[in-house]
């Protein structure tokens, strides 16, 4: 059951980390667009 | 093309495809042969599911779609990475739970055996026209440029997929896709390269992209709230999300991608490898796009790509207009360039001007290859596809040197052959899997059903080269393809949503609903001229408001099932 729990915690931050770079991601093309618009 | 391209290409189409068969010899189970087995990782699937979304028209279309309208379509794959982490917490873990070898299987364990082949019935209409497509959108390019004939490149590319994808299944499907997939990624990494050594030394790197930019070509981001626009950060982020959410979710094409890992954790890190690299893949590619674009600011671009359909119309009586226009077409490219050199100014207020006149003129030109596109549709040419899509091509073939000419030939049908493997492994499964097996023939052996599961791959395959064949008769093909996916998943989605998060809601209620809401995607697809990302959001909504909806009125006594 631990286990199981801290496999879930694990994914959440696996999760976590894969939408912090996807929301930098959209931070760069946004600097991207007005630099050169 | 000389040898040395034809080598490159030859070499490059038939090797993964013989590696592939090498590696899957002998007889596989019934497991096997749809569910790859236990050895293939997070590295292969995700290069496998990156391959089946990307196809052809990735590679063929987008930097066109980039030269003409700029990279705002990058919006569409917004709402991706939210989709991939949905499916992973969510729909992943119930796939491999109930160990199905398709993802409509969940469908008939949740509500009934007719809402589980509704669903699966909506794939295979969509998918086995879209199978047609993904083979058909290439051929007519390459056939138009390279002067191969439009049947035989229909059946080479297709036959060889069905060849190998019968044999092999997923396992190979699988192997191929890794493969095909290097070579796409590296072609397209010398494709950039290439485009960036050639631009003009007039001009510095960040001139150029300015320049694009003050053309309108670098706008990735759009806030813009109107629904009629068809690519913004809104759009892309929620239309995108439950378009991705239904395609990695619901496409068996997709979910038998990740089901072919050996656990949850292979499945999940090969699904979240997508989520962390497209956004970046998709930018890079609408980029070279643009910088083709740029390109063609100092070396004079063909008033119209489709050089063929061009010649075709000079020949029959319309050269008098086609020579006009082309004068002024020259006459506007000429005064381009001396627009853009007024980059190189340092007075910004020269600059600003500069700036103003270029869009001027690039109007101008729009202007002439509509013109010009007018007359080759009263010369009675037809060129079948969209013009933007002979850009890019059109670039390799004049600007690129030979052997990279081969290569990325290659990679186009690299593709095409992963893409569609993909989707004829996914037909061939579903029809097995939800029709044949409790329909026709219930209790036969597996070594039975592996033998149904590949005359039935072949017969999609078969089917796909046919819609291939018969596709010219559809206008604009490849946007067709598009629009295709979006009319469908919103309803496919909605099956999967009520299953997993209604719960009381009864097979009945959830198929009824499945069938209005897909009626009214229809109607306001015939009827209205929303951007069609929206679509998937509408089906969707529909099923989970209405199936609540019909169980309380008309299904009332029905056994609503609680299983999730």
């Amino acid at each position: 059951m631990s286990d199981n729990k801290s496999d879930a915690h694990s994914w959440r931050k696996v999760y976590g980390l894969v939408l912090s770079l996807f929301a930098v991601e959209v931070v760069l093309l946004y600097f991207f667009t007005i630099r050169f618009s | 093309m000389n040898r040395l391209d034809y080598l490159v290409l030859i070499a490059t189409i038939l090797a993964i495809p013989l590696y592939g068969l090498w590696r899957t010899r002998g007889s596989p189970s019934l497991g096997q042969y749809l569910k790859g087995d236990s050895s293939i990782q997070w590295a292969t699937i995700g290069l496998s599911v990156l391959a089946t979304q990307a196809g052809p028209i990735t590679f063929l279309s987008m930097p066109g779609q980039a030269y003409e309208s700029g990279i705002g379509f990058i919006q569409n794959y917004f709402g991706q990475p939210l989709a991939l982490i949905v499916v992973c917490a969510v729909f992943v873990p119930i796939y491999q739970r109930l160990k199905v070898y398709t993802a409509y299987q969940y469908l008939g364990e949740r509500f009934d055996r007719k809402t589980q082949l509704l669903g699966a019935f909506l794939f295979l209409v969509q998918r086995g026209i879209a199978a047609g497509i993904t083979i058909y959108a290439p051929a007519i390019v390459l056939s138009a440029l390279l002067g191969w004939r439009l049947d035989l490149t229909i059946w080479l590319a297709g036959g060889l997929v069905i060849i190998y994808t019968v044999v092999g299944g997923t396992k190979i499907v699988s192997i191929t896709q890794r493969y095909q997939m290097i070579v796409i990624l590296v072609g397209m990494a010398i494709a950039f390269a290439v485009v960036v050594y050639r631009l003009s030394p007039d001009l510095s790197f960040e001139h150029t992209l300015s320049v694009a930019g003050k053309m309108g070509k670098l706008g990735a981001v759009d806030f813009s709230i109107d629904p009629h626009k068809r690519y913004t950060f809104w759009s892309g982020l929620i239309g995108g999300f439950f378009l991705a959410l239904s395609y990695f979710g619901a496409d068996q094409s997709q979910v038998q991608r990740y089901l072919a890992g050996g656990s949850l954790k292979e499945s999940r890190l090969g699904l979240l490898f997508n989520a962390a690299v497209k956004v970046p893949m998709q930018f890079f590619i609408l980029l070279l796009g643009a910088l083709v674009f740029m390109f063609y600011q100092f070396e004079k671009p063909p008033v119209y790509f489709n050089q063929p359909a061009y010649q075709r119309a000079m020949a029959s009586g319309y050269a008098p207009q086609l020579n006009a226009l082309q004068t002024q077409f020259d006459n506007v490219f000429t005064q381009k360039r001396a627009a853009i050199q007024a980059f190189s100014s340092e007075s910004s207020n020269e600059r600003d001007q500069a700036a103003t006149r270029l869009r001027e003129l690039d109007v101008q030109a729009h202007e002439l290859r509509n013109r010009t596109k007018a007359v080759l549709e009263q010369a009675g040419v037809d060129p079948k596809s969209k013009e933007s899509d002979y850009v890019f091509i059109t670039f390799i073939l004049q600007q690129m040197p030979h052997g990279i000419v081969g290569l990325l030939i290659a990679v186009i049908l690299c593709a095409t052959m992963s893409a569609t493997s993909a989707i004829l492994n996914a037909l061939g499964s579903t029809t097995a899997i939800d029709f044949y097996r409790p329909l026709i023939r219930p209790n036969a052996s597996d070594h039975h059903y592996v033998i149904a599961a590949k005359a039935l791959t072949a017969a999609w395959g078969l089917i796909a080269i046919g819609v291939a064949s018969f596709a010219s008769l559809v206008e604009n093909l490849i946007e067709a393809g598009n629009i295709l996916g979006s009319v469908f998943y919103g309803s496919i989605l909605g099956l999967f949503l009520a299953g997993f998060f209604v719960r009381r809601v009864s097979g009945s209620a959830v198929f009824f609903a499945a069938l209005v809401a897909q009626t009214l995607v229809f109607v306001l697809f015939a009827t209205t001229n929303i951007g069609y990302l929206w679509y998937n959001l509408i089906g969707c909504a529909a099923v989970l408001i209405l199936a609540p909806v019909l169980q309380r009125i008309i299904f009332r006594g029905t056994d609503a099932a609680l299983r999730v």
